[in-house]
């Protein structure tokens, strides 16, 4: 439906005359005796609805719906005429209520039958409708404003229901020359005029309403043209619930509305708690919502006609169990806002109730061959019950290549676990409107914060080490965000000042060795990856603030050296552990040694399970004395080896040459310096002053 | 989408090509063929996931090959192709009509490539006769066109525009394509009836309908190459205040994500599977021959595949998750993107695009005042995940959902009113509940002008006054009474007391006052 269709605009013109106040004659008994309290009470006399009355309940039975379906976009306006015309309210979305409506219907009240019936008219009524079909709603002004040089193409078109006690056929004909003339009259006006806008198409529906038991004096007549801008319909109906059916009809129609029933809804009984009898319910939607039927030309098939009435039609789908649960995700290819017929009904509100709390129903189709459709689905969404139009045909996406054959579908360490962390972080939440406060959207907003949180972001685990260390988390989470407070960048110093910790203690990291062969790089190798890693991450948000780059210099400044510094600092002290062992072992063979280290680990692996496996290993060396220095090598040699088995024998090779290679450099600058072969590291530690690495590290050079 | 080609095998298809002197002689039907090879081999190569089904037609028409996505099928049948009699376009055209609705119903967008030299019969049974008549039809024998299900509809036709022109062909083929919805276009040859010409016409159909859609799927600075397959189609959604339509981008930019649970089955326009794929930027300057292409395809897939892709991340952590990436396909609309599993265990990253607009979802609201959890002063999820900000109340509640008075059915009137007598009594332990339901039905009779049932009610309560037992609470009396006399003062419609928001309260005696009275 084209937004602004004919719909767009609905004025409901309603006679408040005298004569409406005549009794429909239709009466109601309000007064059931029980057969207990029956004895020698006169019963109350059934009372009996005005025509007024008729008219403004269904009329607002028809808003009811109109609203239920469309809580927007689709406008009511409604008019109460008498000796002149009382407008209830504006066609400002604000107004758009049935409690507004009623709340200004009790202010008129019903007509006065004293009143002199030739100031009266309907008259009045209709002409303040067109008038109000020339003013702009506040879609048509949104809609020009966006569209600036072509908003002609934002269309103003109208209906106008008009509830009255017509004399006669020519009666109806004054009433549709009138509404002709005045809207030629308003379109005149409206042409000259900013703040009104043309009628391009009216449609005029005039309901005759006259009481039970009495002819009528207007005859029916179906939508003829008026004019190009005029089209008129005649209804002429009995009061009361004739009345109510033929509203019903004509909201269906106007607002492209179908019916469904739901047909064995299981119900408890009142009296009879344990039993169950089953219900049906009608309920009205958009038609879109029988697309599927249209089209098959199942619509005979599966449905049957309302009870209501022989004209509607109704489609009948069948109650399933068992239920569905709101973590599967259906292929849904449409949702259409329902009304229920009968609202205030028992079953009506049992099945409302249900939806509402949060269950939804799975709907059966009826099909001639008795295999099982699940074609739609009623659930409740804030509050609104919606009526999903499930697929139910075969999909042409069948039997896809599976996502593990593709791109990318050979890797198996994907940090699954971490990027669904990253979700949770970067789901989604309503922000309320708030004008002017900043330039973005909170949806680019959303986009600017998984530009920062992705900015370094490695997708396998074999590709990272700070994001596998639970010491590094605090930092990582807090240097993606927008902007940093002091306390932010305490923690992240104090993340950072823990991982030197780690390092001094040469605790071991979670360095993925899958792909390098072995057990991969070596401790401190380990540590200068990690620092790398962290330094990568860190720098990626340094244009952030200037507390951002503070983090940026602690990382830097505290991180052991920089690369090739401490590249030199390893192999000097590798150097010097080998130098250490040349002297002590004379000229023994560095492959020997390596050999033996070797018997030495396998004793190791036999003695697994003893507690001092490391340190006894150590000292049952026939290499001892054990220089003290070497302690950590060891370590660093044999954690891994824990992990992985026995060493293997590249990375024996591999060691050789590392420490073969190890002498071909100068010797470390603080041993240089050292007394006694001793020198202290880390110093800067002890000062708490991170200017003293840097000087360090100048005078090293 | 998938596609059905209409062949036309009728004798005129048999017609002999004239070429230059010496070369092969060259029946249309073997250009027709031609062409088609090149279509199918084209798909099995680069829009391998489309369904494919073949119909032959004369004056009758035939189900060769049934939906497949085996191209060799197709190849084979095409090279097996008979010649029959004349052509009757509008019996094939319910042919595809039923085979399309049996296989995917009626809401299935799909192709039909009728390949035809053009001449569509003569006489009662050919296009111009169907056309003529088309109007005073019932409703059992209608034109097929348009079909009921969305259609667009690629003439072939073996001949050149002029040939066409001479004849009134060109005019009925493109009121056929009219009677589509204008969905569709015609292909004529250029230049000379050859293998090239053809080769060029089905090419151009190929860009027009068969390219596969690449696009890069964005996360922040995460990134991957994807094909979306079916390929996104236009949208149209206003067509009176918007008529332009609506193309996906081929940047998909990621917004935020959202749980399964909170996006709760929602409507979606389309579904597509997003493929990741390996760009191989250098393939344009190596490789002549298609083996190697070939060659080097596949092991640039199997390199692929060993190289990490965002996608597979995304779609393990979705998976695992139960969540949803909300994705901005285009200005104003989004889309989702989840993971998929289909019954054999596979499991594939899809994306489904809403209606566009700002927005499509009433639960969630418009799309674009969705932001990031650090935009809310607290944490909306909870700090246990125990809450969530969807869905989205609507401002006013839906009548079902309020307790609305409706009398139009004499027995909800009935209901009322025996509601509000059941209360009185049980007065006073029922006070609070009488109120209310004397109020709602006090709001009801004033907006629909009822008084007389004010007053009817009102003699019910005095009548009920006078009937109470003796071992009644001196309260209910009052309250009665109290009550009928408020609702009478409401029935003169005297302004003081028959205004719609004042409420009729309970009257406060001695005896309310906590058994003062006892």
């Amino acid at each position: 439906m084209k937004l602004f269709s004919v719909s767009h605009k609905t004025a409901f013109v309603v006679d408040h005359c005298p004569y409406m106040a005549e009794s429909s004659r239709q009466q109601v008994e309000c007064d059931v005796l029980t057969k207990s309290r029956g004895q020698g009470v006169i019963p109350l006399a059934p009372v009996s609805k005005s025509l007024w009355t008729c008219a403004v309940e269904c009329s607002m039975e028809y808003c009811r719906i109109l609203y239920d379906v469309y809580p927007t976009k689709k406008l009511v306006n409604y008019i109460v005429s008498d000796s002149e015309f009382h407008i209830l309210n504006s066609w400002r979305q604000e107004d758009q209520s049935t409690h507004e409506l009623m709340s200004a219907l009790a202010a008129v009240g019903p007509p006065n039958p004293r009143e002199d019936p030739e100031c009266c008219s309907v008259l009045h009524g209709l002409v303040a409708a067109v008038e109000s079909l020339c003013k702009i709603t506040e879609y048509q002004h949104e809609a020009r404003t966006t569209l600036m040089d072509t908003a002609d193409r934002v269309a103003n078109r109208g209906r106008i229901i008009c509830l009255t006690n017509a004399k006669s056929d020519t009666h109806v004909r004054m009433l549709e020359d009138c509404v002709q003339e005045t809207i030629l009259e308003q379109n005149k006006m409206a042409a000259s005029s900013d703040r009104l806008m043309l009628i391009q198409q009216c449609e005029l529906v005039l309901v005759h309403i006259f009481p039970q038991g009495e002819d009528t004096l207007v005859s029916d007549r179906p939508k003829k043209e008026v004019s190009s801008l005029l089209t008129s319909e005649v209804h002429s109906v009995r009061a009361g619930r004739h009345l109510a059916t033929k509203l019903n009809i004509l909201v269906q129609q106007h607002f492209d509305l179908a019916s469904t029933t739901i047909t064995n809804i299981p119900m408890k009984e009142e009296q009879h708690a344990n039993t169950s009898a089953n219900y049906d319910v009608e309920l009205l939607h958009h038609r879109d919502a029988h697309l599927e039927f249209f089209k098959s030309g199942d619509l005979h098939m599966a449905g049957s006609t309302s009870r209501d009435s022989g004209l509607k039609e109704t489609v009948t789908l069948k109650w399933c169990t068992p239920r569905t649960n709101s973590v599967e995700l259906h292929y849904c290819t449409g949702a259409y806002r329902i009304s229920p017929t009968d609202v205030n009904s028992r079953p009506s509100s049992c099945l409302t109730n249900f939806l509402l709390n949060g269950r939804s129903v799975l709907l059966e189709q009826p099909r001639k061959s008795g295999s099982k459709v699940i074609s739609h689905m009623l659930s409740s969404h804030g509050g609104e019950i919606f009526l999903h139009v499930l697929s139910s045909t075969r999909s042409t996406l069948e039997d896809p290549p599976s996502i593990s054959e593709g791109c990318g579908g050979r890797v198996t360490d994907y940090r699954i676990t971490d990027f669904g962390e990253f979700m949770r972080e970067n789901r989604l939440t309503p922000v309320p409107e708030a004008p002017d406060e900043s330039d973005k959207t909170p949806s680019e907003r959303a986009k600017a914060q998984l530009e920062r949180h992705t900015r370094y972001w490695p997708m396998i685990i074999s590709q990272t080490t700070i994001f596998n260390m639970q010491a590094v988390v605090p930092l990582a989470n807090l240097i993606v965000k927008e902007s940093l407070s002091e306390e932010d960048v305490l923690t992240c110093h104090k993340t950072v000042y823990n991982l030197v910790d780690m390092e001094r203690k040469n605790d071991p990291l979670p360095i993925s060795t899958v792909g390098s062969r072995g057990k991969g790089p070596k401790r401190d190798e380990q540590y200068r990856i990690m620092w790398n890693e962290l330094e990568t991450l860190v720098k990626t948000h340094v244009g952030s603030s200037d507390r951002h780059q503070r983090v940026l210099d602690c990382v830097t400044a505290c991180r052991s050296k920089p690369p090739e510094e401490e590249e030199r600092k390893k192999r000097g002290r590798k150097r010097e552990e080998k130098e250490d062992k040349t002297e002590k072992n004379g000229s023994r063979d560095t492959e020997d040694k390596s050999w033996q280290e070797s018997d030495r680990l396998k004793g190791a692996l036999d003695r697994e399970k003893e507690e001092q496996a490391e340190s006894e290993v150590i000292k049952d060396s026939p290499d001892s004395p054990e220089p003290l220095n070497k302690k950590p090598r060891l370590e660093e040699m044999q954690l891994p080896e824990k992990a992985k088995g026995p060493v293997s024998l590249l990375t024996m090779w591999t060691n050789r040459i590392t420490v073969a290679n190890s002498r071909k450099h100068p010797e470390f600058a603080g041993r240089i310096s050292s007394v006694n072969n001793k020198a202290d590291l880390y110093q800067h530690l002890k000062d708490e002053n991170g200017m003293d690495l840097h000087e360090n590290g100048k005078a090293a050079r | 989408m998938p596609t059905v080609v209409l062949m036309d095998v009728s004798l005129s298809m048999t017609r002999p090509v004239s070429l230059d002197q010496g070369s092969e002689e060259f029946q249309r039907k073997n250009l027709a063929v031609a062409g088609l090879t090149m279509l199918f081999e084209h798909m099995a190569t680069n829009y391998r996931l489309e369904f494919t089904s073949l119909v032959a037609f004369s004056s009758l028409w035939e189900l060769l090959v049934p939906f497949t996505r085996d191209y060799n099928t197709l190849q084979e049948a095409l090279s097996n192709l008979e010649d029959y009699d004349k052509t009757c376009l509008e019996a094939a055209l319910h042919g595809v009509s039923n085979v399309v609705q049996q296989e995917w119903g009626h809401a299935c967008p799909t192709q039909v490539v009728l390949v035809t030299d053009g001449s569509l019969g003569i006489g009662a049974g050919s296009l111009r006769h169907s056309l003529q008549t088309l109007k005073p039809r019932p409703e059992d024998k209608k034109f097929p066109l348009p079909f009921p299900f969305p259609a667009k509809l690629f003439v072939m036709c073996i001949a050149t525009m002029e040939e066409l022109q001479v004849t009134d062909s060109m005019d009925n083929l493109e009121k056929l394509l009219q009677l589509n919805g204008g969905d569709g276009q015609i292909f004529t040859m250029e230049g000379q009836l050859c293998l090239k010409s053809v080769q060029s016409m089905f090419g151009r159909l190929i860009d027009a309908a068969y390219t596969p859609f690449h696009a890069v799927l964005h996360c922040g600075n995460l990134a991957s190459d994807v094909q979306v397959f079916p390929r996104p189609e236009p949208v149209f959604l206003d067509e009176e205040v918007d008529p332009l339509p609506r193309h996906v981008l081929t940047d998909l930019e990621i917004v935020g994500f959202i749980e399964i649970g909170d996006i709760s089955s929602p409507p979606v326009t389309s579904r597509h599977l997003v493929l990741p794929i390996a760009v191989n930027k250098e393939v344009d300057d190596v490789g002549t021959g298609t083996t190697e292409e070939m060659e080097e395809e596949t092991t640039a897939n199997q390199q692929a595949g060993k190289a990490p892709n965002f996608c597979v991340l995304l779609h393990g952590s979705l998976k695992v998750e139960g969540m949803v990436a909300l994705v901005m396909v285009g200005p104003e609309w989004y889309g989702m993107l989840y993971s998929q599993a289909d019954s054999k265990k596979k499991s594939n990253l899809m994306m489904s695009l809403f209606e566009p607009g700002a927005e499509p979802l009433p639960w969630l609201g418009k799309m674009s005042q969705l932001g990031p959890i650090s935009d809310a002063p607290e944490n909306p999820y909870g700090e246990d995940d125990s809450r969530s900000p969807f869905p989205l109340q609507p401002q006013a509640k839906r009548s079902y959902a309020q307790n609305v008075t409706v009398w139009i059915k004499a027995s909800g009137l009935q209901t009322d009113v025996q509601k509000i007598l059941r209360n009185a009594r049980k007065l006073p332990e029922k006070t609070q509940t009488f109120y209310k339901e004397l109020n709602r039905l006090r709001k009801a009779a004033l907006a629909f002008g009822f008084w007389e049932l004010l007053k009817g009610v009102a003699e019910l309560l005095e009548r009920e006054c006078t009937l109470l037992p003796d071992t009644a609470h001196p309260d209910a009396a009052f309250q009665l009474s109290h009550a009928a006399q408020q609702l009478k003062l409401a029935s003169t419609g005297d302004s003081q007391y028959a205004a719609f928001d004042h409420n009729i309260n309970p009257m406060h005696t001695d005896f309310s006052g906590g058994g003062a009275g006892m």
